[in-house]
């Protein structure tokens, strides 16, 4: 029984062989569907906000810095991959990446933050996308616009882990190359 | 057989002023508002009409009358429902008897709240600190609404827990803070005589995140799975769901049908992943390093169909309030059985291998013994508890998602050892196979989501209970405005498991104290989720590689 | 001209311990599916230890005891008759020499580990001696029958007592208990109580770190070995060509050979406790004197 078992446990490999792979130098593909590092299309993005509002992590930063620029940060630090983000853009501008080794000594590398040119509604003064059918109206738009005084307490509930001075540090943002040129 | 009614009856007739009112929401809830003074009697009365205690749930309810609320659950495992004993007791005294001198799984539930909400159990045998710092101060109770969810008082380096007193002519042998056979921070000091354990004191709840702290005060229903998953890597799912079930309990959110196999797929996914993955811990901390690696890698294989799934390893972030966010799609399907194939063709083989090994029963066989009338009292639960001859099985007695439609077995064995443990584990692996194979034939068609339209009302209480790998998960939930829960409450499987932990290891040798601690399969994140400590202060650094470096040298 | 076996002796085992010590675990990483390590891996490992930092943490005790353990079991190699040569040391010394600097690298362990009056390192040495006190007995008892057989306590006498007198039950009986304490010899599973990762965290060694811990190691792997050659040399002599160099090698296979074995058993079983392993120990001791006792009878 014992010498049997024993045999048994040594010819348990035979078949399957070795499994584990050469790591670094041999990668497993990732399945489609997969949730990667988040890519934002700066060009798709209408700057609504949607991605910051569900995002459990509180990763997404946005900010009015003037009517008409609109600064979104990205903090990949604590971003925990859920992927809701990318499932409630409107525009389907964030996708789930494949990649995944992001191990970093400076987490600046994982932080994405892009400026968004908007227009400004003349009616109101504030920001708003051209088109009338949108998810905009049926998202909570709460927040994250620094004019809006009702929202101000919603930043401060939930932002305030954030380091304000964050936005000065990130020197990196991406130029829109389309929209205000 | 018991019923609600019967229930409620029989407590009406013996303490006729002690019960203030009651409600029945659904078919198989029974709240019943009791006066706090007779707390101790109700309850026994309960356990001996065939309750077995759940959780306690403290809630601040000062701000609404004044109240501190404590509520006592007790599930009825033959006859499918769950009675809440509510009590409450004024917030300037906050006294009532302790029910723990009858029903030792309360213990940790009063001291949780003796900690959290200032609350005092008069009776209780150990009233000593549970669940915050050494260092918290003594007159800040976290869990109080006043108190902010990132308050960080100043830290103090002269106090210290007080171990109990070691017995005659043993030493102290410390497992923990860190230890190779505690994946997670905890500290057990293990009272040894020689190689003989003779007792065992715990001080845990090191890994607190603030959790219910932070659900309760910062983020909105459909954030709270995500972070819910957090709570346990292994177990994710089942946290999610049950999250979801007692808002949706609440709320009164129907959930597709759908919906609610796709959790049941995935609550069996995860299960297959955490008796793989228990099976290898348990043969690692025996020392025999071949089933851990020969059991993980089968289990790399439902690694591979949970991201093939949901796009994530583990955590799969499928279940929100209302539903999943992921369809299964036909290919998906032809994956899922493929890989349920390998596993089972795979695990027969590591089952043949591993059971007929006399070295291996040397090790697990009378190994960290509990009677079954012991593990009753300490209401162990899960496959610790199934292999102490008591059959429970929530899916079965307490059916949620789909599990009403499907046919499972419950394996039950009594040999009241570590062994036992293993060969549950190994049968169930089978028996959730063969659930997959249910799912995926009977999966119905349909929407995957209901998306949330009203606002869910404020103040209703909701509870549900969710078979974990390890045991049930109990999730309480008391909906509140602001779109979030006014109190969330999560009772990890370890929760109960541990604390009969001390009974098991006694007079066992030093040797096992890995593989029994291992046997309950701990999860101590789980058990330590509450609590507001340190969640980051509102300072942040950027630490260079040598600042670390100097650090880890022992420097400050 | 006879100075040159030893060296020839202690160049070899230094050199060759590691590389067995890497085929064991690439063997387990086998049975275990993974790639494993490269072989050469415990060359590296030790190499990377000996540039590392070394923290006192005990007294002198504490530092002169991995000094003392590899010298010990260093000195246990000069006596070695390898490739079937007796050098001429061995005439100084008998088997009970041996069993005594064997004994004194275990005393060192427990040295270490109690001046650096960690707890776990207790627990360990108290393990350690446990296995120390119940093993030693069966070493000796594979000397005594060769010795009984040939007359004589003197090393190569009693190590080539099979070779010039062959084969007898009470050999044979010898042999299979020496097979079964092997890993009780080595310190591999499921006789590694006393390091017992998961349960005391590598017990008598916890507090080494640096040169000191890889000095420790080294005179772990030289201790291997050692156990394992002893095996080829006392109860498979066969192959004897006579040609040293030929004779060296043949030995360094047979010696791998043991040594798979010892990866094999090592892979397919858990650790025992302490208790049971004492009671393992006990049998093997009443066997190995009853082997003894037939080797009196000539049998």
């Amino acid at each position: 029984m014992w010498l049997t078992s024993k045999i048994k446990q040594v010819l348990m490999v035979i078949k399957p062989g070795v499994v584990t792979l050469n790591y670094p130098f041999e990668k497993r593909p990732v399945p489609e569907n997969f949730r990667g590092a988040p890519y934002w299309d700066h060009e798709k993005c209408i700057g609504c906000g949607g991605c910051a509002n569900h995002c459990p992590a509180r990763t997404i930063l946005v900010r009015d810095i003037c009517q008409e620029i609109r600064v979104m940060v990205y903090d990949g630090s604590r971003c925990t991959y859920c992927g809701r983000c990318a499932d409630v853009c409107p525009e389907k501008a964030i996708t789930m990446t494949d990649r995944y080794e992001l191990a970093t000594d400076d987490r600046q590398d994982l932080n994405e933050s892009m400026e968004l040119f908007m227009l400004t509604c003349q009616r109101c003064g504030r920001c708003y996308d051209m088109e009338n059918v949108n998810m905009i109206d049926r998202m909570d738009l709460q927040g994250y616009r620094y004019d809006n005084i009702e929202a101000r307490t919603f930043i401060r509930k939930t932002t305030d882990r954030f380091d304000p001075e964050m936005l000065k540090k990130t020197a990196d943002y991406k130029r829109p190359s389309k929209i205000g040129e | 057989m018991n019923s609600l009614d019967k229930v409620l009856k029989t407590l009406q007739d013996k303490f006729g002023a002690g019960i203030t009112g009651h409600a029945s929401p659904l078919p198989t809830r029974l709240f019943i508002n009791i006066k706090a003074e007779n707390v101790r009697e109700i309850s026994n009365e309960v356990v001996a009409l065939g309750g077995r205690y759940l959780v306690g749930i403290g809630h601040d309810n000062i701000a609404r009358d004044g109240n501190i609320g404590m509520i006592h659950t007790f599930g009825f495992d033959k006859d499918n429902f769950i009675v809440h004993l509510n009590a409450a007791v004024p917030g300037s005294n906050p006294v009532m008897p302790s029910i723990t001198p009858d029903i030792p799984g309360a213990g940790w539930s009063e001291r949780e709240y003796q900690d959290l909400l200032g609350m005092k159990f008069e009776g209780h045998p150990k009233p000593k600190r549970l669940v915050v710092a050494d260092d918290w101060p003594a007159d800040i109770f976290p869990m109080r609404k006043e108190v902010p969810y990132n308050m960080v008082p100043p830290a103090a380096e002269d106090v210290a827990y007080q171990l109990d007193e070691c017995p005659e002519g043993c030493s102290i042998i410390p497992v923990g803070p860190f230890h190779t056979a505690l994946h997670e921070p905890e500290h057990f000091a293990v009272y040894v005589d020689g190689e003989t354990i003779k007792g065992c004191d715990y001080r845990g709840f090191m890994t607190h995140r603030g959790i219910e702290k932070l659900c309760e005060s910062q983020v909105s229903y459909n954030e709270v799975p995500f972070i819910a998953e957090r709570i346990c890597g292994i177990c994710g799912s089942v946290h999610a769901t049950a999250y979801s079930q007692a808002v949706e309990m609440a709320g009164g959110i129907p959930v597709p049908k759908r919906a609610e196999y796709i959790r049941s797929l995935l609550l069996e996914i995860e299960r297959l992943h955490s008796h793989l993955l228990w099976l290898g811990v348990a043969g690692h901390l025996i020392g025999f390093d071949t089933v851990f690696m020969q059991s993980w890698r089968v289990r790399e294989n439902i690694m591979w169909l949970s991201e093939r799934i949901t796009g994530n390893r583990k955590t799969y972030g499928m279940v929100i309030v209302g539903g999943v966010r992921r369809d299964i799609t036909p290919e998906i399907g032809e994956d899922i059985l493929k890989v349920c194939a390998k596993v089972e063709e795979e695990v027969k083989i590591i089952h043949k291998s591993i059971t007929g090994d006399t070295a291996l029963h040397k090790r697990t066989k009378g190994v960290g013994y509990l009677s079954k009338e012991e593990a009753i009292k300490w209401s162990l639960v899960g496959p610790v508890a199934r292999a102490r001859g008591i059959d429970i099985d929530v899916r079965r007695d307490h059916p949620y998602a789909a599990y009403s439609e499907l046919q499972f077995n419950v394996p039950v064995v009594d040999t009241c050892d570590v062994w036992g443990t293993l060969v549950v584990r190994l049968l169930e692996i089978y028996e959730s196979i063969s659930l997959v194979r249910q799912i995926i034939a009977k999966m119905p068609k349909g929407e995957i989501l209901t998306e949330l339209s009203e606002e869910i009302p404020p103040l209703k209480h909701g509870i549900s209970v969710v078979e974990a790998p390890r045991g049930e998960s109990v999730h309480f939930v008391i909906t509140g405005e602001e779109n979030r829960p006014d109190r969330w409450r999560v009772r990890a499987p370890t929760y109960p498991n541990l604390q009969a932990i001390p009974a098991m290891l006694l007079n066992d040798q030093f040797a096992d104290f890995p593989i029994i601690v291992g046997s309950i399969d701990p999860c101590f994140s789980c058990t330590d989720r509450v609590e507001v400590v340190n969640v980051t202060s509102g300072k942040k650094r950027i630490m260079s590689k040598s600042e670390i470096e100097f650090i880890s040298r022992g420097n400050r | 001209m006879d100075i040159v076996y030893i060296v020839v002796n202690i160049v070899i085992f230094l050199a060759f311990a590691p590389l067995f010590e890497g085929i064991v675990r690439k063997l387990t990483a086998k049975v275990q599916s993974r790639q494993g390590p490269p072989v050469i891996q415990p060359y590296y490992d030790i190499i990377k230890l000996l540039g590392k930092e070394n923290f006192i943490v005990g007294n002198w005790a504490f530092t002169l005891a991995p000094l003392m353990s590899f010298a010990a079991i260093i000195s246990v190699i000069c006596f070695v008759p390898l490739g079937y040569k007796a050098n001429f040391l061995t005439q100084y010394a008998d088997v009970i020499t041996i069993i005594y600097l064997l004994t004194l690298g275990g005393v060192s362990i427990l040295l270490g580990a109690l001046s650096s009056k960690n707890t776990f390192a207790m627990m360990g040495a108290s393990r350690e001696m446990v296995t120390m006190i119940m093993v030693e007995p069966v070493l000796a008892m594979t000397f005594f029958v060769g010795a009984v057989k040939v007359k004589s306590l003197g090393i190569d006498a009693t190590i080539f007592s099979v070779m010039n007198t062959g084969y007898s039950w009470a050999v044979v009986l010898m042999m299979a208990l020496y097979l079964m304490a092997l890993q009780a010899f080595v310190g591999k599973q499921p006789f590694d109580i006393a390091e017992a990762e998961q349960e005391i965290l590598e017990g008598p060694f916890i507090e080494y770190s640096g040169p000191n811990y890889a000095l420790f190691k080294y005179s772990m792997m030289l201790k291997q070995m050692f156990y394992a050659s002893l095996f080829v040399m006392v109860f498979v002599p066969f192959l004897y060509t006579g040609v040293y160099a030929l004779d060296i090698a043949i030995q360094l296979c047979e010696i791998a050979l043991v040594y798979v074995l010892i990866a094999l058993v090592g892979a397919t079983n858990p650790r025992l406790r302490i208790d049971q392993a004492v009671k393992y120990y006990a049998v093997l001791i009443v066997l190995a004197l009853s082997a003894v006792g037939l080797s009196v009878y000539g049998i």
